[in-house]
């Protein structure tokens, strides 16, 4: 498990998960392994790719030409990008576990992790979209991407974290819940940021 | 008015849920053509009656009006009769509610695509409809409390003080909103102007979403999830503190609505406040929600009814957050009049209103016919459509929210605007395109539980149960009978 939390985890939990959560069951990572061997690399790609796409091409919003950005004002997206994702994804992880007493799972911080961690991961493999900043192009590659990560929590929760289907059920919805809040979060924050000069130039 | 039936009016409570399916399918098939109406303008074929003005209203006041509050009237009716141990008070009265409002939607909605029209936004009917509105209202308030008045059982549950709340603000929201000075059968005039216009409608319009949307849905939700679930409310307490303080913060927060406009700073200012303490009670009844129904996990096995409720209380916890987010100036400078308001006004329609109706009815169809339901395996897969309809609809709807906020505030380096409106409207048909599929996905769903339900009541009579007998550690005493009775008397003789 701790030879190379990588091979385990990243092409095998995307196209064969089942295999990957259950053996992800039979091991506890530490949470700091988790984070800093895994996690962190993949929560960089975003940010990064969408500093690339933002630098070549510009936002894509719809309109006519694109929103072009001095690279110093892109750095600055990406970093509070990169800052936002690595909060979420541990905020996350840390609410998991504090619901598990309620519904019986293991309370191991390290399977929360490991299990957050390939929940993201269809997430930010598809975040190679933001190469080309079109957000409609965007949207239309994340929302597969969010639908197997969705069928990644409700079916990964009852394997790793030891519990009866319908039980799991249950839990990940909690947790959907927790991350509506979180993604409508995101947009609330981004609109603050760009209020107060971080981002495009509003006429606010 | 009392008859002395000893059976539930459980009759009145089938005929409303089937006019609440029936209008939720209308108007929602309204809802996904308008929604086509924005990425083909010309399919109004050069039809008044068929034009985006006519048919939103339509749209709205029969998903409201006619799918929710008969929603309401019938869950309203069902568990009042069965958390005061007694039928219905004033049962003609409550069948003249029942077809009353069907007739008043029905009508109201022909006067909407005629383009009869307050133009004051959910409170569009002109005023013979008005105070229709209102008698009809009063009459569900006068059966509803009329049966409270008359219980054997002394506490009254959480779940009445919340569909009480609903009817008591809502008469008075109406009343004063619609006050206005007719010209003609058809036409009207408020007698409010300007800022003080402003101020009253979205006092209306903001606590009709928190006292019929949220609250009433909260009192189908406080009533039928324990039931469904076969467990107490994990916190009563927690429920009562609840109901208070979302009571009391609700009524402050319509002016948020009307930020940058010409309403006093301050009005604007205390409205964000009374937003954001409104978390704390709306989160309270969602965690107690959540943690009422953890503990009957082994129910989702056979249940797809319960699948509803806890997905609606993930989105009744998403939209309750979104609000008060989105009443705080910086956030409301880029969201106000961008689609971003309209995902988040259908992730609390279509995510908590209708999946928490969705699973009362499931829970309900059967057991007022005594039979099972008709499909399970229909119900899962609406369960499903309900579920992707939702979530599509909002990501559309966030994406071209955020995208219209940025372009209509975008300046070039002169300090002027970057792009036209109708160059940024043009650019937003893709996403218009993407709702329309969730829209016709959730329509789907919605039209699969109409079929499932038509099978399951075809042919069946409903059944007839009657009040249990009451505990004596809660039965009303001699001297609350006598009260009781006094109260009965004042309210049979005011119908």
């Amino acid at each position: 498990m701790n030879s190379s939390l990588s091979s385990l985890y990243l092409f095998q939990s995307v196209f064969n998960p089942l295999n990957s959560f259950t053996r992800l069951a039979g091991n506890t990572p530490a949470p700091g392994r988790v984070l800093m061997r895994f996690t962190l690399w993949l929560l960089l790609l975003p940010p990064l790719f969408s500093w690339i796409g933002g630098y070549l091409f510009g936002w894509r919003l719809g309109a006519a030409e694109p929103l072009m950005f001095p690279a110093a004002t892109l750095t600055l997206i990406s970093a509070a990008y990169f800052v936002i994702l690595v909060f979420g994804f541990v905020t996350t992880a840390i609410i998991s576990r504090w619901m598990a007493a309620t519904y019986g799972a293991s309370d191991a911080a390290g399977l929360h992790f490991a299990l957050i961690g390939i929940v993201g991961e269809p997430l930010a493999l598809a975040s190679a979209a933001h190469l080309f900043p079109d957000v409609f192009f965007n949207v239309l590659v994340m929302i597969p991407a969010m639908i197997w990560s969705m069928y990644l929590l409700y079916t990964g929760i009852p394997v790793v974290l030891g519990i009866p289907p319908e039980r799991g059920m249950l839990m990940a919805s909690a947790l959907v819940g927790w991350l509506l809040v979180a993604a409508v979060s995101l947009l609330g924050l981004t609109m603050g940021l760009w209020v107060a000069g971080i981002g495009p130039a509003l006429a606010v | 008015m009392a008859t002395g039936q000893k059976y539930y009016y459980d009759e009145i409570v089938r005929q409303l849920v089937l006019f609440s399916v029936f209008w939720a399918v209308v108007a929602m098939a309204v809802g996904v053509y308008i929604s086509a109406e924005l990425i083909w303008p010309t399919i109004d074929f050069g039809q008044p009656w068929l034009s985006f003005g006519r048919l939103r209203p339509l749209h709205t006041n029969g998903i409201i009006f006619g799918f929710g509050v008969s929603a309401l009237m019938a869950t309203g009716f069902y568990s009042v009769q069965r958390t005061s141990h007694v039928p219905l008070f004033a049962p003609r009265l409550a069948w003249f509610v029942c077809y009353g409002w069907q007739l008043l939607i029905l009508l109201g909605g022909l006067s909407l695509l005629a383009g009869w029209t307050s133009s004051k936004e959910y409170a569009e009917l002109e005023w013979p409809f008005d105070i229709a509105i209102a008698i009809l209202w009063v009459s569900f308030g006068i059966v509803f409390f009329g049966t409270i008045a008359t219980r054997t059982i002394k506490p009254i549950y959480i779940s009445n003080w919340f569909y009480g709340a609903l009817i008591i603000v809502i008469a008075m929201l109406h009343i004063v909103n619609n006050l206005a000075i007719p010209v003609s059968l058809t036409k009207s005039y408020s007698i409010y102007a300007g800022a003080q216009d402003a101020i009253v409608q979205w006092w209306y319009g903001h606590n009709a979403v928190g006292f019929l949307l949220t609250g009433g849905f909260l009192g189908m939700m406080y009533y039928f999830l324990p039931k469904h679930s076969g467990r107490p409310i994990w916190s009563y307490k927690l429920s009562v503190v609840a109901f208070w303080a979302f009571t009391y913060s609700y009524i402050w927060a319509g002016p948020h609505h009307l930020h940058y406009s010409a309403i006093p700073e301050w009005v604007q200012s205390l409205a964000v406040v009374m937003s954001l303490i409104l978390l704390a009670p709306s989160w309270a009844t969602m965690v107690n929600g959540v943690m009422t129904v953890s503990g009957a996990w082994q129910k989702l096995k056979t249940d797809p009814a319960l699948k509803f409720i806890v997905l609606s209380l993930a989105f009744y916890g998403l939209a309750t957050f979104e609000g008060p987010m989105m009443s705080i100036r910086a956030v409301n400078v880029v969201s106000h009049f961008t689609d971003w308001t309209i995902g988040h006004v259908h992730s609390g329609a279509l995510g908590w209103n209708a999946m928490i109706t969705y699973g009362t009815f499931y829970f309900l169809m059967p057991r007022l016919v005594g039979a099972e339901l008709y499909s399970v395996r229909l119900a899962n897969i609406h369960f499903w459509l309900a579920l992707g309809g939702t979530m599509l609809y909002i990501i559309s709807m966030w994406a071209a929210g955020v995208s219209q906020g940025l372009l209509w505030l975008s300046v070039d380096e002169t300090g002027e605007l970057s792009y036209s409106f109708s160059d940024i409207m043009a650019s937003m048909a893709p996403y218009y395109a993407l709702r329309l599929v969730a829209g016709l996905v959730f329509l789907l769903g919605t039209m699969l539980m109409a079929y499932n339900f038509y099978m399951t009541v075809r042919g069946r009579a409903t059944v007839k149960m009657q009040p249990p007998a009451v505990d004596p550690v809660y039965g009303m005493t001699s001297e609350d009978a006598t009260v009781g009775a006094l109260r009965v008397g004042t309210l049979g003789a005011s119908t």
